[in-house]
């Protein structure tokens, strides 16, 4: 609501620090509202900060070896951690009572790498494992599931004598943003796509020359793909539309798939001194693209603009400590980075103070202006048709009850329009804040649906608004932190 | 305590019924349902809960008292500032009420435990006025030492506190998703604040430069409505810094009287006390007085409109002392 006076239309990308939290964290991640920040610390146990108050408000202690992902549901009511310690625990930050209780926790047989909630519904798991597997959990009634996400190999009927090709070890997964498949990074520089729902691969994509695949980040549309890869280098793809599933998927042994190299439309890396990436994230709008680096003598930030052909924007310097991760905020021009001595810095774009806001009826401006007078300025008028001619321009209706996001409200606001004209952008004050448009719309057909309503059956309870970060009242600050 | 909770007792159903204004057949009918007795000083502050089921009530006896919004019977009376009290407010969870006092303090009180968890201290001068944002992590004060403070509640601890004005703070509210600050003072000036940089984003004035005696945001925060001391209610757009509305009719040149903003089925309205013992009504887009509720046997310092049913709860000094509940028959 806020962006409407600050001026909407310088949006950027981080330029400064704005904070930094001494969190002892070895990551730190947003929630989807961006109210929160959830941390990893060094002691295993994960923390939730509110970033209004910028203190640690939930300790939740489980884990007995170090965390190894932390992922959200999109709600924020859920947090899923995983750990070395083979398990991973699902958190309800509902719960009344302080430490929160753990919803449920299920255990591998291995250290889990990386674990995240299916993008609509917290009930739907994927699962990494330090030997190289990935595992889709379905914890619904109905759906009671763990299924190995397997790499269809297409020589394996052949060539009956030998092993065939071994599949290589998976060490990342994703869902994409919309849930209906799951991207899977392998150590052999492949990109496997599976279909959420039927668990059969439809996709594989060789990213040649790029070795062990580390990472991936989507735009918020789904439509862009960014890696990260032991060839030190950040690769962003445009991903091809998948077909459809066949109904009779199911039933065949060898399911045909798409067998595909991608090539990349910008690959990022630094030429000079040829550092790795920690980590990657897109801004909310997928405009701009930041990578943190992984050199051991600074806290160096990269960021790209990819609406400007990639070119490089900015590369920011946060202090000696080396950088060891970085998220973006779900919606502002921020993001967090985690420093290797366990703090948390929130970089944003500073707007400058503007001193004219405090004198009412003056506007600040750049240069010097030649003042016209008017021609009616300084005519003596008759106070009675001044008071008429007000009370006339007092006639027009106001809305008082239909919320607006910050850039319509300005624009409704300098010209004096009501939001009635503003057609489906204005919301209802009950409903949830309107979503940010997405630049690169993906197109929705009709096998989406069934993917959508497969997720949707059995709905998990984080339901927008549906639930609310209790205030506990901390008496003893000091002691207990 | 105790002898105060027996002395409202006098609660009343059925009132006998004043003569009220309708000023037009299709206006708002509220008429007089229960009167509530129980402080022994001017009440300044009488909030409804967020659930609708609870109302808590304030004034300069250093009291706050929670009432059955439904019964009107007194449930509990908290007991703690050592001077008057000047406002309220509620959690948006309904958990804690804040209360803003002549001794500098904010107290925070637990509804369950009925007891005072926190006292918030930092201010220089008398507290004026307080309240909650959406989460109810953070609290907004300000008072007659000038300056609007921005509080962790958890912890206790000012988060920011800004320079505001030249004169008393009056009133502070944040906007609907806590973006949002606005804030008025004795010296006649509204201002907008953001939240989390602390920074001003606007001023408003009037040409008179009246003292501004309380502020609200619309309920999508894209207007702020503010009472003055030359008997007027402004709404104002602040993004063009236009006065959009003007209510007058009523008589308020001493008090800081709130104004509320109520919608019932009938419509949208303004609803304020006033200094000459009623209440007035007006209509929010025509502004017109289309109600006038009168009782009350002094100044209406205080008013309160129910979350969601079509109530108004009204306070008034120390010639008459009781709480009154209007219904929309």
């Amino acid at each position: 609501m806020n962006e409407s006076l600050i001026n909407p239309f310088t949006l950027s990308h981080p330029t400064a620090v704005q904070t930094s939290l001494y969190a002892g964290a070895l990551f730190a991640k947003f929630d989807p509202s961006g109210r929160f920040i959830a941390t990893a610390r060094l002691n295993n146990c994960a923390e939730i900060w509110d970033l209004e108050t910028r203190a640690p408000i939930r300790r939740l202690d489980g884990h007995v070896k170090a965390i190894t992902s932390i992922d959200w549901s999109r709600n924020s009511r859920y947090l899923l951690t995983s750990s070395k310690d083979w398990n991973i625990v699902i958190w309800d930050l509902s719960s009344t009572c302080d430490p929160p209780q753990r919803k449920s926790t299920i255990r591998f047989d291995a250290p889990v790498v990386t674990a995240s909630f299916h993008p609509k519904n917290s009930q739907i798991l994927l699962v990494v494992l330090a030997t190289g597997e990935a595992y889709v959990c379905d914890t619904r009634k109905d759906h009671k599931s763990r299924v190995e996400l397997l790499e269809t190999i297409a020589d394996e009927m052949e060539d009956e004598d030998s092993q065939g090709p071994s599949r290589s070890g998976m060490t990342t997964a994703r869902f994409d943003p919309t849930g209906k498949n799951i991207f899977v990074g392998t150590s052999s520089g492949y990109i496997l796509v599976f279909n959420t729902r039927t668990k059969i691969m439809i996709a594989r994509h060789k990213i040649s020359g790029a070795g062990t695949i580390k990472g991936l980040d989507f735009t918020k549309s789904g439509r862009r793909l960014v890696t990260n890869s032991s060839d030190r280098a950040l690769r962003q793809f445009i991903l091809p539309t998948y077909p459809p599933t066949p109904a009779d998927v199911e039933n065949q042994s060898h399911p045909p798939f798409m067998d595909v190299e991608l090539e990349p439309t910008h690959k990022f890396s630094d030429p000079i001194n040829k550092t790795a990436w920690h980590a990657m994230c897109y801004s909310p709008d997928g405009e701009w693209l930041a990578g943190g680096s992984a050199d051991p003598a600074g806290h160096k930030i990269y960021i790209w603009d990819i609406s400007n052909d990639g070119q490089l924007a900015s590369a920011l310097d946060g202090g000696r400590e080396p950088l060891t991760y970085l998220h973006w905020h779900p919606s502002k021009s921020s993001f967090a980075t985690t420093t290797n001595q366990g703090n948390i810095l929130i970089w944003h774009h500073p707007n400058p103070e503007r001193w004219g806001a405090f004198a009412g009826g003056f506007e600040e401006v750049d240069e010097n202006v030649e003042y016209e007078e008017r021609e009616d300025e300084f005519d003596i008028e008759d106070e009675s048709v001044l008071y008429e001619r007000k009370m006339k321009a007092e006639e027009e209706d106001v809305d008082i009850d239909t919320v607006v996001t910050g850039v319509e409200a300005a624009v409704l606001g300098t010209k004096g329009t009501q939001s009635g004209n503003m057609g489906g952008s204005a919301t209802p004050i009950a409903s949830s804040k309107a979503r940010p448009m997405d630049l690169d719309k993906v197109g929705t057909g009709i096998t989406d649906d069934v993917e959508t309503s497969w997720a949707e059956e059995e709905p998990d309870d984080d339901v927008p608004g549906g639930w609310k970060m209790k205030i506990v009242m901390d008496n003893d600050a000091s002691d207990y932190y | 305590m105790d002898s105060i909770a027996s002395s409202s007792k006098n609660v009343i159903n059925n009132a006998p019924q004043e003569e009220q204004h309708s000023l037009s057949q299709s206006g708002p009918n509220f008429q007089l349902r229960y009167i509530l007795s129980g402080h022994r000083r001017a009440i300044s502050s009488i909030k409804f809960s967020p659930d609708g089921s609870y109302l808590a009530s304030a004034g300069s006896d250093k009291l706050i008292k929670l009432w059955d919004a439904i019964t009107g019977q007194v449930l509990h009376t908290f007991e703690g500032h050592t001077e008057g009290i000047s406002d309220i407010a509620w959690a948006s969870d309904g958990e804690y009420l804040a209360s803003a006092s002549d001794d500098k303090t904010i107290k925070i009180w637990s509804l369950q435990d009925r007891r005072e968890v926190k006292t918030l201290i930092g201010h220089t001068n008398f507290v004026f006025c307080v309240n909650y944002n959406l989460h109810s992590n953070l609290l907004v004060s300000g008072g007659f030492d000038e300056t609007v403070r921005i509080w962790d509640i958890a912890r206790g601890k000012p988060l920011k506190v800004l320079p505001a004005h030249s004169d008393p703070v009056t009133a502070v509210s944040f906007n609907h998703d806590g973006t949002l600050v606005v804030s008025c003072a004795m010296d006649g000036l509204i201002r907008i604040w953001d939240t989390e940089s602390g920074q001003c984003l606007k001023t408003l004035v009037d040409d008179d430069n009246p003292i501004c005696s309380h502020v609200i945001f619309s309920p999508n925060s894209r207007y702020v409505l503010a009472s003055t001391q030359d008997s007027t209610i402004r709404l104002w757009n602040y993004q063009t810094s236009r006065c959009v509305k003007t209510y007058t009719g009523h008589t308020n040149r001493t008090y800081c009287i709130p104004a509320c903003f109520i919608t019932t089925e009938k419509g949208k309205y303004i609803v304020s006390g006033s200094e000459d013992n009623k209440l007035y009504i007006w209509d929010l887009q025509s502004r017109k007085v289309v109600q006038v509720l009168e009782g009350h046997r002094d100044a209406v310092l205080a008013v309160a409109v129910h979350p969601f049913k079509n109530i108004i709860a009204s306070a008034s000094m120390e010639k008459d002392l009781t709480i009154r509940l209007w219904y929309e028959e």
